[in-house]
């Protein structure tokens, strides 16, 4: 044998036709084409909104993707009748809240399972979780009675309690995979190094934990941000939120697409800005783990 | 002042038993090495001392205070972990301050303990690094800093070199001595390298299972194993162990071959412990037993030899010049003054 590995290799290239290099080049371009398809799907309504919020009533039904952008859209949803800004500020306040509440307790509720013995703790934890599987459909009328029977029904407590509810389950078990990643060792030094339990929390699990909790809380804003279901049925006036008032561009005279776009985008754009800051630090959370 | 006193110490999960009713007195200033085989329940131990696990029965005396009530923070201990529980979000000067901090020691005192502890271990120039920019050698003396910047009661060390390269392992320990014996504070230190042990303590606890099986000096432990597990364990390379009995006054091997002179009385079964430094070596026919040799090797300071002895196989060392190839015949002898005797069924050593 005196042929060379690499040159047997380029010789039945050439008698295939195709060589490695021409392969990985194909897979690549295959790749990208998936790649691309995936984005177009995915963004095209969100491309499709953005432009019909600049648009002028005339304009929107037509698929034109030249045309004299108007800002007129941002301010009519704002006026009457619309008054999107009584719901910017229930779903900001809604939202907000939950968190605030969520976070803390979830976080109290984490450690003690991820660091305690608890009796029935498997229970308990499968528990919290199954909750999440139940469909928002079956529990909605219980709500309603409830929340009618003790003045709830379209406020913003009741909508914060709903959320609240929501959101817990979730935060407690992504806020307890956080801390289950801090070393025992770590919180035990501290001990021996002379904290009390308090003092542990607050000054080594907490601080090693903050990428995952303001994960966790930008998660769980963005859940009661978007929340429909609940606030579409518990109320009506003075509660309602973002998602709900969309349904207020569906007129008489038909669907008012460049305010519904408008709205939406007003909707959107703290996700855009809270998916960029997740990005940052979900990773950072990720990655924290233990120095040895 | 400060003794450690473990009184009938047990800490049961279940049915399994980590710690078997111990006993222990750790003399105030003494370096004390607990050693044994992983699983023996070193840190077990240890951690019951530290107060980050309950025993299930006995007591723990620090000082003149029985501690099993208090936290671990009220036991005035510091200690030095397997993966030196370093706090990864502060920087190292407030890793080493935390203890101080914590403890409400004076703002104006904290500055110069931390530097003077930094200094002790050699790390003036990383303090305001954090721990995940430092190597493992650098992290290790972070948890050194950190324990020695206070002056407590007793250091607990779980393990402290185990995770470093063997070349540092080496350094760092010499370092660890020069610094214990500048400090004087009763530290319990455990590890399962046995020269570790032997080059650190003061004096070793051999233990194997829960359970305390020698306690002494480095020169006890090695020259006067008290049992079979001992003498296995302490020395490199292990005491050569050789079935046999004692007959008229000497030792025979299972192969009927009559050997040494030993001072003990007849058994129709005893094991024969002897180390390869006691062994000597010399040319066919000049010693007490020709054998064959079954592996030659040169380490440089020494040469190993071990032999075919019947069915067992028997490690000597030899000169460092001696020069011998495998197959080879060479006679050995046995000091009669360095043997030892143990019972195979209870292990224990049989004393003239
Ligand atoms: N929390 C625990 N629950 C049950 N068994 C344990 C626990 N901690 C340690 N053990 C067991 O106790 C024995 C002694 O452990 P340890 O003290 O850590 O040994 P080592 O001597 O290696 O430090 C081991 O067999 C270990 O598996
Ligand atoms: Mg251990």
């Amino acid at each position: 044998m005196t042929t060379s590995p690499t040159s047997d290799q380029q010789n039945s290239g050439r008698r295939s036709g195709i060589t490695g290099k021409q392969k990985k080049r194909i897979s690549w371009a295959l790749q990208s084409f998936l790649i691309l398809i995936a984005i177009i799907i995915m963004l095209t309504p969100i491309v499709w909104i953005f432009m019909a919020a600049f648009k002028t009533h005339v304009d929107v039904y037509q698929l034109k993707l030249f045309f004299t952008p108007t800002l007129e859209n941002f301010g009519l949803v704002f006026d009457a009748p619309y008054y999107l800004g009584d719901k910017l500020l229930n779903s900001t306040i809604v939202a907000f809240v939950t968190v605030v509440f969520a976070i803390p307790i979830a976080t109290m509720a984490a450690y003690s399972f991820s660091r305690f013995e608890l009796r029935g703790e498997t229970a308990m934890l499968v528990i919290i979780l199954a909750t999440q599987f139940v469909p928002a459909v079956v529990i909605i009328l219980p709500f309603f009675v409830m929340f009618r029977d003790i003045g709830l029904l379209d406020t913003r407590l009741g909508l914060i309690l709903v959320n609240l509810a929501i959101v817990m389950p979730f935060a407690i078990w992504m806020i307890k995979g956080f801390i289950d990643g801090i070393p025992m060792e770590t919180e035990e030094a501290a001990m021996v190094d002379g904290s009390s339990r308090i003092q542990v929390i607050r000054n080594i699990v907490l601080p090693m934990a903050a990428p995952g909790l303001l994960t966790a809380g930008i998660f769980c804003f963005i859940i009661a941000w978007n929340e429909f279901l609940f606030a579409l049925i518990l109320t009506n006036k003075d509660a309602v939120t973002l998602p709900i008032g969309l349904a207020l561009f569906k007129a008489e005279e038909g669907d008012l697409w460049n305010l519904l776009s408008a709205a939406g985008i007003i909707i959107m754009l703290p996700m855009f800005v809270l998916a960029l800051i997740i990005r940052k630090y979900f990773v950072q959370g990720m990655t924290m783990g233990a120095v040895r | 002042m400060a003794e450690v006193t473990l009184k009938n110490l047990t800490k049961r999960w279940g049915d399994f038993i980590g710690v078997d009713n111990q006993s222990l007195e750790i003399h105030d200033k003494e370096f004390l090495v607990l050693l044994g085989p992983s699983g023996c329940g070193k840190t077990t131990t240890m951690r019951m001392i530290a107060g980050l696990e309950d025993p299930t029965d006995g007591e723990i005396r620090i000082g003149d205070r029985v501690v099993n009530d208090d936290l671990p923070r009220d036991r005035d201990v510091a200690m030095v972990f397997q993966n030196y529980g370093l706090y990864p979000h502060m920087t190292i000067f407030d890793n080493i301050a935390y203890p101080l901090r914590v403890r409400g020691t004076p703002k104006n005192e904290i500055e110069p303990r931390v530097r003077k502890a930094a200094e002790q271990v050699e790390l003036t120039e990383f303090l305001h690094r954090k721990p995940k920019a430092l190597s493992g050698g650098q992290r290790q003396r972070v948890a050194l800093a950190r324990a020695i910047v206070r002056t407590p009661k007793v250091f607990l060390m779980d393990e402290p070199l185990s995770n470093l390269d063997a070349k540092l392992r080496v350094t760092m320990r010499a370092e660890l001595k020069h610094l214990s014996r500048a400090l004087k504070i009763t530290t319990i230190y455990v590890t399962h390298d046995q020269i570790e042990a032997m080059t650190l303590a003061d004096r070793v606890a051999v233990m194997k299972n829960g359970i305390i099986q020698q306690l002494g000096t480095p020169d006890e432990i090695y020259n006067d194993p008290a049992n079979l597990f001992v003498a296995g364990f302490i020395g490199s390379p292990a005491m050569n162990l050789i079935n046999g009995s004692v007959q008229d006054g000497h030792f025979v091997t299972t192969g009927g071959t009559k050997l040494v002179r030993v001072a003990a009385p007849d058994s129709p079964s005893v094991v024969l412990g002897v180390r390869a430094d006691d062994m000597r070596v010399a040319e066919e026919g000049e010693g007490d037993l020709d054998v064959r040799i079954y592996a030659f090797e040169n380490t440089g300071e020494a040469t190993l030899l071990t032999v075919q002895w019947g069915k067992q196989r028997v490690i000597a060392k030899g000169d460092r010049h001696l020069r011998k190839d495998q197959d080879d015949i060479v006679s050995v002898s046995l000091d009669s003054d360095h043997l030892y005797l143990f019972d195979p069924e209870t292990g224990d050593r049989i004393k003239r």
